[in-house]
């Protein structure tokens, strides 16, 4: 029995198919972007397009079920109704992501794009940008540094500590941290299936019998990663909405 | 028509599916003893033997080692690459671009039309449900109202047929009554005719007696067989 696996770069780091050594070189993980691009358009409007029937059903279903879950479960939970405005921009994210999340587990696809580090940052600093601009909008450039760096509440002796963490964890750490959350979940979940696919191709070549428990368990990690996938679209989405809604009502 | 763009999606799908599944890099099912294998192999192609980069220039060998080392050394995964966030970036960009203008508001308005019609279908169920226990009020009333006036009719119908038979009772009574006084009337006008008629009959009767007794000078024999035949002769004259 030889066990071959691959290094863990080379399932990560698709050759460039279109356009190599340039920065506009495409790859598998482009292309993916792309279809998650396109395939949100078609949903949304097919969904938009179809207002005869009385109970939604397919793409209408989808979106419709997708805007009312982020409208009841991230917005209104976490800014209110203020916060509706900032619906396309949340829903456009938990699309976006999760349609790039959801080819990992995609026959032929098997591949989730986030787990390339290129999108998770690109959004988390789009959003970082957000929500400071909103912070600075709603509240001024020195309010919002005074509320997020000096928590009201606080006994003053304690923001020796608290304004360095808060100073840290809000202007520098969030954004990295909601990127690598997901960047690394997805990379998780792809090393997991590609484990339990090789060894499972591996010991039905020796054993036959002995590939019974890691194919097992590769569906068994299939479904869960489809359940990984909609769960960190949506932990980035309802973030997103925690920062902004932090940054449109600061603690009192 | 959705036949037709159904199986196109379908085509698309699957032709894009197999441009990324070909896409998979050697990489993908590459060992870091291939990818040694395949920079051995460039090299023996490229200087004759690996003796000869033994022996040979030290830049050739360090090209060699390097090339060697990218195979167990490969990019760090977790630093972006350029074209990704690019091409990813501008995706997410068209898309929002796209949800924000278009694809949101369409299904938002989609889903309110319908709220409002389910609302509207609501409120007019909820109107004609108020209708109908109107209409079933008015209706009960009315029923109320023509079993009150049914009660009142009949009533009235009976007053009317006890006042009518008692009426007619009276007046059954009196033509009774007149019609007896009548009948008594006349008997007694018949009986007092007759009386009167047989007066004069027997005065008749007793005038034509007399008048034989006189002319036959008549014992009291003779004079009863006179008046017998006389008064049998009147009556076979009247019989």
């Amino acid at each position: 029995m030889n066990l071959e696996f691959p290094p863990v770069s080379h399932l990560f780091d698709w050759p460039t198919l279109w356009l190599d050594g340039t920065p506009l070189a495409v790859n598998k993980t482009v292309l993916i972007y792309l279809g998650a691009t396109v395939v949100t358009m078609a949903l949304f409007w097919t969904a938009g397009r179809r207002r005869d029937s009385l109970v939604p059903a397919g793409a209408q279903h989808v979106a419709e079920s997708g805007v009312n879950f982020i409208e009841s479960s991230v917005v209104m939970q976490t800014i209110g109704p203020e916060g509706r405005k900032f619906m396309p921009f949340l829903t456009t994210i938990f699309f976006f992501i999760l349609f790039s999340n959801i080819t990992e587990v995609i026959p032929l696809l098997q591949f989730p794009a986030n787990s390339r580090m290129a999108v998770p940052i690109t959004l988390a600093l789009l959003v970082w940008g957000i929500y400071n601009v909103i912070g600075v909008k709603r509240q001024g450039l020195l309010g919002y540094l005074k509320n997020s760096l000096f928590p009201p509440g606080v006994p003053k002796a304690l923001y020796v500590i608290v304004t360095p963490i808060e100073l840290v964890s809000t202007f520098v750490v969030r954004p990295f941290s909601l990127a690598i959350r997901l960047w690394a979940n997805m990379v998780a979940g792809h090393l997991l299936l590609v484990t339990f696919a090789i060894l499972s191709a591996t010991l039905w070549d020796s054993t036959y019998a002995g590939a019974a428990v890691p194919f097992a368990m590769l569906i068994l990690m299939t479904g869960f990663e489809i359940l990984v996938s909609v769960l960190q679209a949506f932990i980035f989405t309802i973030l997103t909405a925690v920062y902004i809604g932090g940054s449109m009502h600061p603690a009192h | 028509m959705k036949r037709t763009i159904r199986l196109l999606a379908a085509a698309l799908g699957t032709g894009a599916a197999a441009v990324l599944a070909g896409a998979s890099p050697a990489g993908a099912a590459e060992t870091i003893g291939g990818c040694v294998f395949e920079k051995v192999i460039e090299a023996e192609e490229t200087y004759g033997s690996l003796h000869t980069i033994e022996n040979g220039p030290k830049d050739d060998l360090e090209k060699f080692e390097d090339g060697l080392g990218d195979c167990v050394e490969a990019p760090s995964p977790i630093l972006p690459e350029v074209d990704e966030i690019i091409w990813g970036g501008a995706a997410f960009l068209i898309l929002l671009a796209f949800m924000t203008w278009k694809g949101f508001p369409m299904v938002k308005r989609a889903m309110d039309a319908r709220a409002d019609k389910i609302r509207a279908d609501l409120d007019s169920a909820d109107q004609a449900k108020a209708d109908a226990q109107r209409t079933r009020s008015e209706y009960e009333a009315r029923l109320a109202e023509a079993r009150e006036e049914a009660s009142r009719i009949i009533e009235e119908a009976r007053d009317r047929a006890l006042r009518l038979e008692r009426d007619l009772q009276a007046r059954a009574e009196a033509e009774i009554a007149d019609q007896r006084a009548r009948a008594a009337a006349d008997i007694e006008a018949g009986r007092r005719q007759a009386v009167a008629d047989l007066r004069s009959e027997v005065s008749a009767i007793a005038i034509g007696a007399a008048e034989r007794v006189v002319e036959a000078g008549l014992d009291t024999e003779r004079h009863r067989r006179l008046i017998d035949g006389y008064i049998d002769e009147v009556a076979e004259d009247r019989g």
